[in-house]
């Protein structure tokens, strides 16, 4: 098949669709990318592999994008990769400058989408490689990486590293998982729970309880207060947006977007961790890190350029190995399933123009994003500025939905979503950090089996000093990032007694 | 002993789970403890100082929200039992519950705004319902 023939309007038209379709299921608090593709794959079954994926990857880059919206008007990430445009987007909605903190992130999103996209396209089989001569050891060293990276998001280190350990061990629930060399045995599971929790409590609704329900639990225990309702956000009434924002920012652009397409490389490594990692390094190489959480736009662009770098990368693993680089990729693997096409090392190869017609969707989807998400964003913005009372009830019964649909109907899901915002809730109360919980709780099990296995294979500890020259630049990275985090404290400790004095 | 003797290390597959909870779960035991140690002052003050849980908050509304939402969640599958693989379970009793929450969550109670939540709890589920349960065939309770 000649490759223009498929550049159809039909085709075009497939791109638009998906991409809008996407950015209203980011935008709506509960539903993610990962709903979106997983919601219209069975559409997929008549329109043929590349215009399956024209619509896919339109859902995926619009899902992905939507997520900005909830995040910085609501404080509630759509999708989990969003969580780090929270810190600093919705202090700026509250000064009233939601409207430039959606453009700016918009921008970024379009420049980390595209930076990825060059990345997958020119450097694919060479990332690719790379990626796959990472043995366990330095897997989990990253996995490490990303956790003492979280000591410097938090405002108390010790409670961040405390918080990011509680969810490692909440993720260990269940079967040490058998299809990833585990050996099938559960542990940390009541008997009277065994059942339903040998597969450990599902990723999805978990997100949802702690940031969907236990949001609205908060909102509820202070009253649904009208005065501070959705209603009565002015977002554009603030500091109008433009171009200027971005003066300084070229580096901050670059190195988000490729942490992003580095993050989303790996695969298991991806999602949230992806924005987690940008916003941290934008924070530590910044001049003024305590300006960060309170309405800082190169925390917005550090987040929203990484997570959008996260689309070309995840697809990087997924076309090159078959593995899927985070969540919503995996879903993609069921469109080439659809279609009787195995992804894996000789997919590029023998699918050329399949391949060829990725990369256009995947460019126009980010210029569909772009264009709409700039020109109607005040419209996008209504979908969650409907009134709390009406929007609200509407999020609880979406969050079950969601709930209920990932596992294809598990009511046990549905109650996950309850636990969890109860813990959301009662973890805001007492002041344990969320972001590094949630990314503790999402590495978890890899991090498990990479470090077992490590020491299966080795017998050694020191395996992990001495693995490679990618080991000990890892090292080299964690011992940065550690003393970024500790100078940083310090700093704000010397801060607070020459403020006081 | 050398340093490379104490840093050997050989696992059981057998009792290969338990390893890794087994550091977590210590790991988390002596961050606990340095956190209580480091943080005991403002702890207590913090304890001391302020009212506990649940007063000073809106009895209503958090505990009606728990109370709607447990219910919601034990009757959409009894409802669903009624009409197996068509969502009505999770259509049925979306109605009511959005229409209590809506009216749980409103400031002002009068007849415009009751009118409004009766028609979101009407409107919204069945679009919901439609979407996913009739047009994408996805299980619904």
């Amino acid at each position: 098949m000649d490759f223009l023939s498929i550049l159809t309007p039909f085709f075009f038209t497939l791109v638009a669709s998906g991409t809008v379709i996407g950015i209203i299921f980011g935008a709506i608090p509960g539903m993610t990318a990962t709903m979106a593709v997983a919601v219209c794959l069975p559409l997929t079954y008549s329109l043929g592999l590349e215009n399956g994926l024209a619509l896919l990857l339109g859902l995926y880059v619009g899902g992905i994008s939507g997520g900005l919206v909830p995040a910085i008007l609501l404080n509630i990430p759509g999708t989990p990769s969003s969580i780090a445009t929270t810190f600093d987007g919705y202090p700026m909605t509250q000064k009233g400058e939601g409207e430039r903190a959606l453009r700016i992130a918009v921008i970024s999103s379009f420049v980390g989408g595209i930076i990825s996209l060059a990345a997958l396209f020119f450097f694919a089989p060479a990332l690719a490689d790379f990626a796959i001569k990472f043995s366990y050891v330095e897997k989990f060293l990253i996995i490490f990486f990303a956790l003492t990276v979280m000591a410097a998001l938090s405002s108390n280190m010790l409670v961040g590293v405390f918080s990011g350990v509680l969810g490692i061990f909440l993720s260990l629930i269940g079967a040490y998982d058998i299809s990833r060399g585990g050996n099938g045995e559960l542990r940390l599971v009541p008997e009277f729970l065994e059942y339903y929790l040998e597969g450990g409590f599902s990723l999805l609704p978990v997100l949802i309880g702690i940031f969907g329900l236990s949001t609205i639990l908060i909102e509820a225990e202070s009253g649904m207060k009208d005065e501070k309702g959705l209603s009565s956000v002015k977002i554009g009434k603030g500091k109008r947006f433009d171009f200027s924002v971005f003066k300084g920012q070229f580096v901050n652009l670059i190195r988000s977007s490729g942490i992003g397409t580095f993050v989303g490389i790996l695969p298991g490594v991806g999602g949230s961790a992806a924005s987690i990692l940008a916003y941290s390094q934008q924070k530590n190489f910044s001049k003024n890190p305590e300006r960060f959480g309170k309405g800082e736009p190169s925390g917005i662009i550090a987040s929203e350029s990484a997570n959008n770098g996260l689309t070309g990368g995840a697809l990087v693993p997924l076309l090159s190995l078959g593995i899927p680089g985070d969540s919503t990729t995996a879903i993609l693997i069921g469109a080439f399933t659809l279609q009787g096409i195995q992804v894996g090392p000789l997919f590029i190869g023998n699918n050329p123009v399949t391949w060829d017609a990725m990369i256009v969707a995947m460019l126009a989807a980010n210029i569909v994003m772009l264009i709409v998400m700039i020109f109607a964003i005040r419209h996008i913005a209504k979908v969650v500025m409907i009134p709390k009372n009406i929007l609200f009830p509407i999020i609880l019964m979406m969050c079950v939905v969601g709930a209920y649909t990932i596992n294809y109907g598990v009511m046990f899901d549905v109650w996950t979503l309850l636990i969890f915002g109860l813990f959301g809730y009662f973890a805001h109360k007492i002041g344990l950090e969320i972001a590094p919980f949630i990314i503790g709780f999402i590495l978890g099990p890899s991090a498990e089996i990479y470090f077992v296995k490590s020491i299966e294979s080795f017998g050694t500890l020191s395996i992990f000093f001495t693995k490679s020259w990618i080991a000990v630049l890892l090292w080299i990275l964690i011992a940065l990032s550690v003393w970024f985090s500790v100078a940083i404290s310090r700093k704000k400790k010397r801060d607070l007694t020459a403020s006081g004095n | 002993m050398s340093l490379e003797t104490l840093l050997s290390v050989s696992i059981d597959f057998d009792t290969s789970h338990t390893v890794f909870p087994t550091i977590v779960a210590i790991v988390l035991g002596i961050l606990l403890a340095a956190i209580l140690a480091t943080r005991s002052r403002a702890i207590l003050a913090t304890i001391g100082s302020t009212p506990w849980w649940p007063a000073k908050i809106d009895h209503m509304r958090f505990f009606g929200t728990l109370a709607g939402t447990v219910l919601y969640f034990i009757a959409m599958p009894w409802v669903g039992n009624f009409y197996p693989n068509t969502g009505l379970g999770f259509y049925i009793c979306s109605i009511p519950y959005l229409f209590a929450m809506s009216v749980l969550y409103l400031n002002q109670r009068d007849k415009r705004h009751l009118l409004i939540a009766g028609l979101n709890a009407l409107i919204a589920p069945s679009v919901v319902w439609y979407l996913l349960s009739e047009l994408f065939n996805i299980s619904l309770p």
